[in-house]
């Protein structure tokens, strides 16, 4: 009984270490951007946040380029997300239904895509860039990070939709409704989990994408936020109160939006991940 | 006529229609029309620059007129691994690599079993968690330069108390303690992903199964080795897989933090390759030492899958 007890104390510490690991940095940017000067140069820095400062959020979105940049981010991200999940489907619809030749090929290429470092590709896209006029705008960001989270979401679509038994499509055959009427009203219906966590995906591969952005987009107002607070490590001139609240800011979207969604991106990751 | 066709019921009394003499999923360009849009995406912002970059790897060419390449054959690749700094660069890749899976999958198991048991507020406790996973790579590197700097760093602050103070404290400017600095960002950022899916793996162990083997005398880490392990064997196999072919191709954590520096100390494949292209303006040898990671990966991805196939191979016996 004793070691039971013992064990169970020993294990409750054990799961508070590992949540204090995982939450202390965002806790950290949170104290830091509430800090004030003499709090975060002191012999001893302040370790709780001074909710008394919380004006700085507004001071950063007010002051800095910060609200245009995340505005910019937001505008990706979203395209980024309707664009990969409206080509995803019906790539994913053909992968699962029906057999083709080909379909091999565009098989491994899917994956082959999975291991391609953007660093690596970044060179060819610039000259494809300035051929097309995509240099600058971000319209070419969202049609870039499209297509390289595309194979992905299409992947974990094929998967969900291979999961729906064939029968159900049959009586929408019988009326004879066409292919494309049978996936929109049948298949995108019962997939609506998968396309979800492919949506949420998508959504934070533009968010968080930096090496196009960077290469790509030269004038500052179109910068998105990670090009911007990226700009911020190693360069002096903005207060590290700022800073921090800024990113504080760019981070608290993407993990109130994943949590929100997480059962369905888990399931369609490991899915996804199977596959390859 | 059509009037006539609209009264009827659809598909009752249509007789042999056009659309019924379609293969059942209609015609055979269907796949096609499907997936040809995503294909055309795909073709044109990943295949022909890949081939570009085929190409580019076999010639000299400047990021300053890249379009005049002179053909230089296996030049860049004989120079490359002739470069005591680029075998240097593929054994600080592995070590990477190597510390990622190890690091991410080894906490991902661990953090995946506490979670496992039944406890008041474990909901709570496996969001808490996927934290670090959910946040942004640029943030994370943000706040890791942050936390690790010099002077006010949390991290360099502890360490002093504890006596165990890195001399100037500079964690990211030290050639001995940069790589495990971002080692340890990676895997903090990585092991939520692991443990999530580990959970989820452990769900399909059979728990009378394991408190069978404990009543049979078995220890904890032999009942752990005998029914757990069994069945989240192939998830951790495709989870190592996974992490390795994130881990050659990762670049911002890595870039922001340390830009491969000091002298090289963090400096893999990836960001020896972004460094070539911007840096010196050599267009080929960036493009060839992209080659070599792509070639591991494809290495590392045929060899995994080989493994996998003789281990099923053998249980089927």
């Amino acid at each position: 009984m004793r070691r039971l007890r013992f064990g169970l104390t020993a294990r409750i510490v054990a799961v508070l270490v590992v949540l204090g690991i995982a939450v202390f940095p965002l806790y950290w940017m949170l104290v830091t951007a509430l800090s004030s000067n003499g709090d975060l140069f002191a012999e001893r820095p302040r370790l709780t946040p001074d909710l008394g400062r919380f004006g700085i959020f507004v001071d950063a979105l007010a002051e800095g380029k910060a609200a245009g940049w995340l505005l910019n981010s937001l505008v990706i991200a979203v395209g980024t997300m309707v664009l990969s999940v409206g080509l995803g489907i019906p790539l994913g619809y053909a992968l699962s239904r029906f057999s083709f030749r080909g379909k091999a090929v565009l098989t491994v290429v899917l994956l082959f895509t999975q291991m391609l470092p953007e660093a690596l590709m970044v060179v060819p896209l610039f000259a494809l860039f300035r051929r097309f006029d995509l240099l600058d705008s971000l319209t070419g960001l969202v049609l870039v990070n499209s297509a390289f989270v595309l194979p992905i979401v299409a992947l974990i679509l094929k998967g969900a939709i291979d999961g729906i038994p064939k029968e159900l499509e049959e009586a929408g055959r019988a009326d004879g409704a066409r292919p494309f009427t049978i996936l929109t009203r049948i298949n995108v219906p019962l997939i609506a989990p998968s396309i979800a966590a492919t949506a949420v995906i998508a959504f934070f591969h533009a968010w968080n994408e930096y090496v196009f952005a960077v290469t790509f987009v030269f004038t500052p107002e179109l910068q998105p936020a990670s090009v911007g607070i990226a700009n911020f490590i190693g360069e002096l001139g903005t207060p590290i109160q700022t800073v921090m609240a800024v990113a504080f800011l760019f981070t608290l979207p993407a993990v109130a939006f994943y949590l929100l969604a997480q059962k369905y991106v888990v399931s369609g990751m490991t899915a996804g991940a199977v596959k390859g | 006529m059509t009037v006539l066709d609209q009264t009827r019921a659809p598909g009752t009394t249509r007789g042999p229609g056009a659309r019924r003499r379609r293969s059942p999923l209609g015609s055979k360009w269907t796949p096609y029309l499907f997936l040809a849009p995503a294909a055309l995406f795909i073709l044109v912002f990943q295949a022909v620059p890949l081939l570009q970059e085929i190409y580019l790897s076999f010639t000299r060419t400047s990021l300053l007129n890249p379009t005049r390449s002179e053909w230089v054959g296996l030049g860049n690749f004989n120079r490359i691994f002739g470069d005591p700094d680029f075998r240097h660069t593929l054994l600080i890749t592995f070590v990477y690599v190597v510390a990622c899976v190890v690091g991410a999958v080894g906490t991902g198991l661990v953090v995946a079993l506490l979670l496992n048991r039944g406890f008041r507020g474990r909901g709570v406790a496996r969001a808490l968690v996927t934290i670090p996973w959910a946040a942004p790579g640029i943030a994370v590197a943000l706040i890791a330069t942050w936390m690790l700097n010099a002077q006010y760093g949390i991290v360099n602050r502890l360490l002093d108390a504890v006596g165990l103070g890195v001399p100037g404290g500079a964690i990211l400017d030290s050639p001995r303690y940069a790589l495990p600095a971002v080692l340890a960002t990676t895997i903090w950022q990585l092991f939520p992903f692991t443990s999530v899916v580990l959970l989820s793996a452990l769900q399909a162990v059979p728990q009378d199964l394991n408190e069978a083997a404990t009543m049979d005398g078995a220890g904890r880490w032999a009942s752990f080795r005998a029914v757990t392990w069994q069945v989240i064997k192939p998830t951790v196999g495709l989870l190592a897989l996974l992490m390795t072919i994130w881990s050659l191709r990762r670049f911002e954590l890595i870039w922001l933090m340390t830009k491969g520096g000091p002298v090289g100390a963090t400096e893999t494949l990836v960001i020896d390759l972004y460094s070539q292209a911007f840096d010196s303006k050599e267009l080929g040898s960036a493009a060839a030492i992209g080659m070599v990671g792509v070639i591991i990966s494809l290495i590392v991805i045929t060899g995994s899958r080989l493994v996998a196939r003789a281990v099923e191979k053998e249980n089927v016996r």
